[in-house]
């Protein structure tokens, strides 16, 4: 059992007392809701600007948090491969966190069976607003918003120990950080040429 | 699912497309004249997207599509949603301005989406070839 797992006990424990919250968190916990509206926002980025210039600084920032959604994937399998330390809370041995979770989990989302920890869907969601964030802080602010509803949809419906959000995002802030700061910029000219070709489409 | 899935991004996508050409002034992938029939146009079909894959079906279950596949379906929906606003709007020629300070038609691929401002997508295509078999004569 992870730290705070306690806090999964009175989370859960407001599933099904409040049918209209239930129902909205059954579409923010969803695998295709938020990720797509995430998804959908940096496509609107990619083309935004009118000023060709501004649009493809934006462009770059839009690339930069694609590839971190990506690395910080490949993160959580490479961690998933050698580390799996705790079951879904649904699935632990201690029947009040079980019993708890497996009932929200029932109403919200579904009984998932890949790893708890870290969360995907957190990470992916913190890479994504942290490498938007670098390029348009409003689009990056509202990105983090929507980070957050995901996770907390996640934790609500007892499918993530809290300590499975919080690694996740952990890894999304970070590996967005490192690949919008450090690893992109030191790898020029490919970013450059991976535009030019999309602009040969017609496509940026 | 996964066709469902894909469906809804692509439909979504021709929506924000048309919102953001109203921004970003991409007269070459706008369906209408007026921009705010554009718009509400584009907010229809986003918002009329997400409405049908979530009320279709119950959509929080277990399923197959995972994190690869749903990345190359979105990949794949966008890019067809692309190409579907560029030929429908192409095909309706709606409020293409006549062309003003056109960069030369051989820059026209470096140029990208920079030449929907003035032109669609078939007349930036078709100049650019254009121009390029003029150049090989």
């Amino acid at each position: 059992m992870p730290p705070l797992s306690g806090w999964t006990v009175w989370i859960t424990g407001f599933v099904g007392k409040v049918p209209a919250l239930d129902r909205v968190m059954h579409l923010f916990a969803s695998d295709f809701f938020i990720p797509v509206v995430i998804c959908l926002i940096m496509l609107a980025l990619w083309l935004w600007h009118r000023d060709r210039v501004k649009r493809e600084q934006l462009q770059r920032h839009v690339m930069y948090a694609a590839t971190a959604i990506g690395i910080s994937t490949l993160w959580v399998h490479i961690i998933n491969a050698f580390w799996d330390p705790w079951l879904r809370p649904f699935a632990v041995g201690d029947p009040t966190v079980r019993e708890s979770a497996r009932h929200a989990a029932q109403i919200v989302f579904y009984f998932a069976h890949d790893p708890s920890f870290p969360s995907n869907a957190t990470t992916i969601a913190f890479a994504a607003a942290t490498g938007v964030f670098f390029g348009n802080r409003k689009a990056g602010l509202v990105l983090y918003v929507l980070a957050l509803l995901w996770a907390f949809a996640r934790f609500y419906a007892g499918v993530h120990f809290f300590v499975d959000i919080l690694t996740g995002a952990v890894i999304g802030i970070l590996t967005a950080f490192f690949i919008s700061k450090l690893f992109m910029p030191r790898v020029e000219p490919f970013p450059s040429w991976f535009l030019k070709a999309a602009r040969f489409l017609y496509i940026a | 699912m996964a066709a469902d899935y894909f469906v809804m991004v692509f439909i979504a996508s021709i929506g924000v497309y048309q919102i953001v050409s109203i921004h970003a002034k991409f007269d070459g992938l706008c369906f209408f004249k007026q921009p705010i029939l554009q718009f509400i146009f584009g907010a229809l079909v986003l918002i009329g997207a997400f409405v049908w894959f979530f009320t279709s079906e119950e959509r929080n279950v277990q399923h197959t599509v995972e994190g690869a596949q749903q990345l190359g379906l979105f990949l794949g929906a966008i890019v067809a949603g692309f190409a579907t606003t560029g030929i429908i709007a192409s095909l309706i020629k709606a409020k293409v301005k006549p062309q003003v300070d056109d960069p030369p038609a051989r820059k026209q691929h470096e140029m990208g989406v920079e030449t929907l401002k003035t032109k669609t997508l078939f007349d930036g295509i078709a100049s650019s070839l254009k121009k390029e078999g003029r150049d090989k004569v």
